[in-house]
């Protein structure tokens, strides 16, 4: 089954830390050069995620996304390089147009805060098991019923894709031609789409049952199968993120005007 | 540990009958309860009540009682306490194996795990307790492996051992062993009735008689709601009414029926054992009349052809080898462990998988040009389940939609459609919601739904899950006459019983290629082969071998009249 959460097991050093104390860097991260206000404070972030993704061998798996974010970014320096309302100072031609200072150090701004949480938040999601997150979250003392929804998510959607799969096949197998013009589609529609609802709905039924038979409403302190251990790793990351945050802080403080 | 159940009476929500009819019976501690009858019976609603299920879940109207006592010597009243409360004592493995799981764990393990750790239970417990039961089931091999991906039978050992690992006082098991090849039913059968040796209750439904009579201390018998009989497997299945009740007795006892053979207490014996300590084979006792061996082999003309067939999923993973088969016009039997290859092997004779080596002839011609659509009206694929392939409102309609895809005008498709149902005995039935219907029901108009279609070739997976004493004479009553119109017809199938009655050729499949293919006669007598590929022998044949004859009957039909009668 093809999985769609975007968790890669390397055993690198991301992989290893835990899901909160990664969940605090992002926070921090991305909070932190806002704070400062200040725009070489984004590269700070941006550098660190960058070197953990490169170190942690996640970097190429970003790359596409990574793409994608500096085409948007693209679009908006050239729509606010040019068309911003607050552009005077002319920067530079290209050709005919002008772009302008204001509009693009705006562009600056907003392109570094995307590649900033982006960064940061491939290195939480790439290097993270969403049920081990979720365990963590329970510990904590978030509902079981909301644990139960997030990771039933990840099963589900792979699932129905393969219930999809099936009906297709007993659907062609009736003669029902699923290939070809956007009409044939339509038709086809249907007779695909029909059974997988009705199953779900079925099988949401008797999965109710399952989990009741298991003792999910049990209300009893639940176990939890993995070791929670402090690790000393904890403690310098959630440090690291504090002096990040106080360091924006004071950043902001000395450059007040 | 003990059940007591007084007066039980429950009608389903927008029901007017009683699903439970004035129940009454007890069950004390280390004993194996079967119960039988036909689907509608109300076995699966017990079931339900006994885990509190009934009424908790399903609300509707509810009488009696049902006082659990357990081994803790806590007595509790399962329609007083949550269902939460009730499983800590009383586990329930249901039919549906997909639904079972919880849909929210990514391996066996963990999902095995699931339920001890919402009783709280220490994980040093945990780790052992999933550990005794991945290996009680054979399931230790797929512990990493994302429980969804794994094959009906499989996934049915899952779900079984994730109840067993929370060490329930009373087991209850609705038709647990559906999707299992032979000898994976057979273990799971043994390992349970083991743990009533430490006094656990064990109570089992099933449709597989033979080993209700083998294990059962005592059988329930339902029918419409209300307890028939309670009583030991001899008393049960020496009844002579157990036909109107919709169920039939194990294959030895019909054997010692027809023969007049009874036990020194007037009863008819149940098991091979005893029917074996019966019968004696030569001097004295049966004598076998000369063999009407059947004359010239006909000859039978190629239908589907395999040629040098390899396919898998992933790269480095066979799922089938090199495999040859020629198909003709005799009916055809699929047999073999889960995961075998059988569902693929059937899915590339229909088009629907491209093979990766090799060729697929239909009459001659290669099947690799042709799309799936328009090899429909010519080879008929019936899926195992029937939830996958309706989606009409009326079961009519339902049934006309093939018929319609390959080319048939309304009224010819109508007609076809009203054949078919007649077929599978669901003519009264035209105008319901096949969703207002049963499995058992529905999987017959999934049936007619390609019967509608006329096909040369019929494929059947797995036609007889679910299926009670009625809806498999239905099923072989349609291969009979499918068989005589010429057209093929090839099943997968566990129900080795089913396929000595009405199929000719036999294959034997294992890990990718063909074990053993020769008349059903044959290869059923090929005892090392079979076990090899995780199937046994058919019941009759069993006994036959056990007595010594020098024949294979297959049937106590046949037996009888073979032993002269």
């Amino acid at each position: 089954m093809k999985s769609i959460s975007l968790y890669t097991q390397n055993g690198s050093f991301l992989t290893k830390l835990e899901p909160f104390d990664k969940l605090f860097y992002v926070l921090a991260s991305v909070a932190a050069p806002s704070i400062a206000g200040q725009l070489p404070a984004y590269f700070l972030p941006i550098g660190i995620s960058l070197v953990l993704l490169i170190h942690s061998r996640l970097f190429k798996k970003a790359l596409p996304m990574t793409v994608v974010g500096l085409s948007l970014i693209l679009t908006v320096w050239i729509v606010q390089g040019i068309f911003s309302q607050k552009n005077e100072t002319p920067l530079f031609h290209l050709g005919p147009v002008t772009f302008y200072q204001e509009g693009c150090l705006i562009a600056a701004r907003i392109g570094l805060n995307i590649l900033n949480m982006f960064f940061s938040f491939a290195c939480f999601v790439f290097s993270t098991r969403p049920s081990d997150l979720v365990e963590d979250m329970e510990r904590v003392g978030f509902s079981p019923k909301l644990g139960y929804v997030v990771n039933s998510v990840f099963q589900m959607v792979p699932q129905m894709t393969g219930a999809v799969g099936t009906i297709t096949d007993a659907q062609r197998s009736r003669g029902l031609e699923t290939e070809g013009n956007l009409l044939t589609r339509a038709k086809a529609f249907l007779p695909l789409i029909s059974p997988v609802v009705m199953s779900a709905l079925i099988n949401t039924r008797e999965r109710a049952i399952a989990l009741e038979v298991r003792g999910f409403d049990a209300g009893l302190q639940k176990t939890f199968l993995r070791e929670k251990t402090k690790k000393a790793s904890s403690f310098w990351i959630r440090l690291f993120c504090a002096a990040l945050l106080a360091g924006a802080v004071v950043w902001r403080g000395l450059t007040w005007k | 540990m003990e059940i007591k159940v007084t007066k039980l009476k429950y009608r389903y929500p927008q029901s007017k009958t009683l699903a439970l009819n004035d129940i009454s019976f007890e069950i004390h501690p280390g004993e194996f309860i079967g119960v039988i009858g036909e689907n509608g019976s109300g076995k699966s609603t017990l079931c339900q009540a006994l885990v509190g299920l009934v009424p908790h879940f399903y609300r509707g109207a509810y009488g009696g009682k049902v006082l659990i006592t357990n081994s803790s010597n806590q007595t509790i009243e399962v329609a007083k306490v949550p269902v939460s409360k009730t499983c800590t004592s009383v586990g329930l493995v249901f039919q549906n194996p997909f639904n079972q799981l919880t849909g929210a764990k990514e391996t066996v393990f963990e999902e095995v795990a699931y339920g001890l750790q919402n009783f709280g239970i220490s994980k040093e417990e945990i780790f052992r307790r999933v550990e005794e039961a991945l290996r009680l089931l054979d399931i230790e091999a797929y512990r990493d492996r994302n429980p969804f991906d794994l094959s009906g039978g499989q996934m049915q050992r899952v779900a079984i051992a994730s109840i067993l690992a929370m060490h329930p006082d009373i087991i209850v098991l609705d038709e647990p062993t559906s999707q299992l090849d032979p000898q994976g039913s057979e273990e799971v059968f043994a390992a349970v009735d083991r743990l009533t040796k430490t006094g656990i209750i064990v109570i089992m439904v099933e449709h597989k008689m033979e080993k209700i009579a083998k294990y059962s201390d005592r059988v329930m018998l339902l029918h419409q709601g209300r307890l028939i009989d309670f009583d030991t497997p001899e008393k049960i299945f020496s009844r002579d009414d157990l036909e109107q009740y919709g169920v039939t007795e194990p294959a030895f006892t019909q054997l010692c029926k027809k023969l007049g053979k009874t036990l020194p207490n007037g009863l008819y014996p149940v098991t091979l054992e005893a029917a074996g300590g019966l019968l004696t084979y030569g001097e004295g006792g049966l004598a076998e009349s000369e063999a009407k061996e059947t004359a010239l082999k006909p000859q039978y003309a190629e239908v589907l052809k395999a040629e040098h067939l390899t396919f898998h999923y992933t790269e480095g993973v066979p799922i089938l080898k090199d495999v040859n088969l020629t198909l003709d016009g005799r009916t055809t039997a699929i047999i073999g462990q889960n995961g075998a290859g059988k569902t693929t092997l059937v899915k590339l004779f229909k088009g629907l998988l491209k093979p990766v080596e090799g060729k697929i002839f239909f009459q001659g011609e290669d099947i690799s040009k042709h799309t799936v659509a328009s090899l429909a009206s010519k080879v008929g694929f019936v899926f195992q389940n029937p939830n996958d392939q309706i989606f009409k409102t009326s079961v009519l309609d339902e049934v006309m939609f093939g018929p319609l895809n390959i080319g048939m005008r309304q009224q010819e498709a109508k007609e076809k459609a009203l054949e078919a149902l007649e077929l599978v005995k669901l003519s009264d039935y035209a105008q319901e919601n096949p969703y207002d219907m049963g499995l058992s029901q529905r999987k017959l108009v999934a049936i007619a739904s390609i019967l509608a279609m006329n096909p040369q070739v019929l494929i059947l997976d797995e036609p007889t899950i679910a299926q009670d004493y009625k809806g498999k004479e239905i099923i072989q009553s349609i291969i009979r006459k499918l068989r005589a119109e010429g057209k093929t017809v090839i099943t997968i199938i566990h129900d080795m019983d089913f396929v000595e009655e009405c199929f000719e050729r036999t294959i034997v499949f294992a890990k990718g290629s063909v074990l053993a293919d020769g008349p059903t006669r044959e290869v059923f007598a090929e005892k090392e082969i079979l076990r090899k590929a995780y199937l046994e022998q058919p019941h009759m044949t069993q006994l036959c071998q056990a007595l010594g004859s020098r024949r294979i009957y297959l049937t106590p039909q046949e037996a009888a009249e073979g032993f002269g009668q």
